[in-house]
């Protein structure tokens, strides 16, 4: 059995995962996607039964993904799950028809129905960019001053020039969220993302602390897991004000060295567990 | 019954499609995604989810691509459909679709840095075609004859930025005799097909190519029913290529086809293909 892990830039999460797979005497290979040539008339060198994804880059993991699926190698996660994850409209909506609870959110093309949608979920609001990660170019929104000067902004950006207006409901979350990480069919750990700020992202200066799984934390990752067809996926978890829980965001590529601090959980060592499954599954189908 | 069209601008494609209902006598509602919100999960918009189904026609991929994953959402029946449309809006996809169904395409290579992307080039010999995963009307292509140039475009793509140039998509030049074929299939028909001609190597006839009639020949027809069936199906344009050897290779496919400059040169009535095709799908929609 052979595993592939295609990442760029080796940081302590891939470290940890290259020793649960030593010292569990798997052959692997660490696949560096800045220098991989994708050939896509022919296979893909290495001959991987199951290639982990760990790029940073949403694209490259998106792309990567799918070219090694049309060349019959199994991801994980596959490119179904990066696509939906990577994606908040496609997230909110794959939710959405699971019937998993979710902020109100709505999408808008133009500058005009961009500030109707605002005023009918109603101040405050969040403004997303639809692809992004580590809380970039999110605004909360307070008022109509700040949303049009927001909006112009927006529109002002070059890049985004054709992406949709990404308009949620503000929850108004008691200084925290909540961040679980599912692989397979097993909530693996559940923190705590405490921030004075409203973007509670650790990478944004939140601290964590641990958060018991309860049933309730474990059912509604594992749902909303299952929802976009998650193999390894972290989920944001708000806590509203009466106390209900909303799936916020899924994240295909989930950071957890900010999660070791508070957890005991052995995380790579249930990742690559779960990607030696998979990959027995694919060699006995072959078979 | 009624028949929604999606589009922002009117352009001559819309107006014949707006002639071709009313033609028929079809209710129709014109939806600008820019006048309306698209509520995630909410009630509102009654006008689109009234309608039997939706013919999207944006100019751009991006509301093309949100619009259908809503619609689908919703349960209305969008033509194209959303992974039809996901799938022609990036080459990249395209490209690995018509691969993995077996339908005969340039060679294709896929680097993710610009130091990558030029040992592939150096790999795949001069000249190549480098080209952005989404855009249209050649708009971008680059085709690239030497060292110089590649890294100078390599350079210029990486300055660019964002999602999708810091994607290398690499195509091996075919070198055609001054023309390509676009052949249009609505459903499961190739209905019409056209050469662009032009004395550029970009025969888009946005950048000047002029079209004449192409007659669809058993192969044309082959190939472009199974590019379609490879992306899903829908209201589609395949572009191919003759190779010196006289082999029938598919470049893109593109789900908001023009069409404006095809009607004369093959006196197919397009607009009434689509008409036909799109009450076809509303019709099974609401199960007359």
């Amino acid at each position: 059995m052979k595993i592939g892990v295609l990442c760029s830039r080796v940081r302590l999460e891939e470290k940890l995962i290259f020793q649960a797979l030593r010292e569990r005497g798997i052959g692997f290979e660490r696949v560096d996607a800045r220098k991989v040539m994708f050939d896509l008339s022919g296979a893909m060198p290495g001959d991987y039964d199951v290639v982990l994804a760990r790029c940073l880059s949403h694209s490259r993991a998106l792309y990567a993904s799918k070219i090694l699926q049309m060349q019959g190698v199994r991801t994980v996660n596959s490119y179904e799950v990066i696509a939906a994850c990577g994606d908040k409209v496609v997230t909110t909506l794959a939710l959405l028809e699971h019937g998993i609870p979710t902020p109100r959110a709505a999408i808008a093309f133009s500058e005009e129905s961009a500030l109707t949608a605002i005023e009918e979920i109603g101040y405050p609001v969040v403004l997303k960019p639809p692809v992004g990660s580590w809380g970039r170019l999110m605004a909360k929104i307070n008022a109509r001053q700040a949303a049009e000067a927001v909006i112009e902004h927006k529109k002002a950006l070059d890049r985004s020039q054709y992406a949709p207006f990404y308009v949620q409901d503000y929850i108004n979350k008691p200084g925290r969220d909540i961040r679980t990480l599912v692989v397979g069919d097993e909530t693996v750990y559940a923190m705590y993302r405490s921030s004075p700020h409203w973007i509670t992202n650790t990478a944004r200066g939140g601290s964590v602390s641990n958060r018991p799984v309860t049933p309730e934390i474990d059912r509604l990752s594992r749902a909303a897991a299952a929802a976009v067809g998650g193999d390894i996926v972290a989920v944001d978890i708000l806590e509203a004000p009466d106390g209900s829980l909303l799936v916020n965001e899924i994240n295909h590529t989930p950071e957890f060295h900010g999660a070791m601090q508070v957890t005991e959980a052995d995380i790579a060592g249930k990742m690559v567990d779960y990607v030696l499954k998979i990959a027995q599954e694919t060699v006995k189908e072959e078979k | 019954m009624k028949i929604g069209v999606l589009c922002s601008r009117v352009r001559v494609e819309e107006k014949m499609l707006f002639a071709a209902l009313q033609k028929r006598g079809v209710d129709y509602d014109r939806i600008d995604p820019r006048e309306v919100v698209f509520d995630l999960g909410g009630d509102g918009l009654g006008r689109l989810k009234e309608c039997d189904a939706m013919l999207v026609r944006c100019v751009s991929h991006s509301r093309a691509y949100y619009a259908t994953r809503w619609l689908e959402s919703v349960g209305v029946p969008a033509i194209s459909l959303h992974r039809v449309v996901a799938t022609c809006g990036d080459k990249l996809l395209t490209s690995a679709a018509l691969q993995k169904a077996g339908v005969p395409i340039p060679r294709t290579v896929v680097a993710f840095t610009p130091q990558t992307a030029l040992e592939a080039i150096e790999e795949m010999g001069y000249p190549v075609v480098l080209k952005p995963l989404i855009g249209s009307w050649g708009r971008l292509l680059a085709r690239v004859s030497d060292r110089y140039a590649a890294e100078a475009i390599l350079e210029h793509k990486r300055t660019l930025g964002g999602y999708q140039h810091s994607i290398f998509y690499i195509q091996e030049y075919v070198e055609k005799p001054g023309r390509d074929i676009r052949s249009f299939v609505v459903g499961d028909e190739t209905v019409a097909a056209i050469y662009r001609n032009s004395p550029h190597w970009i025969t888009n006839t946005a950048r000047g190519g002029d079209a004449s009639n192409c007659p669809i020949t058993p192969a044309i027809d082959r190939i472009s029913r199974a590019a379609a069936q490879a992306v899903g199906e829908g209201v589609l344009a395949i572009d191919i290529l003759e190779t010196p050897d006289g082999r029938l290779l598919v470049s893109e496919v593109n789900h908001t086809p023009e069409f404006r400059n095809s009607i004369a040169p093959t006196g197919v009535d397009i607009p009434g293909k689509i008409v036909g095709y799109v009450l076809e799908v509303a019709n099974m929609k609401s199960g007359r």
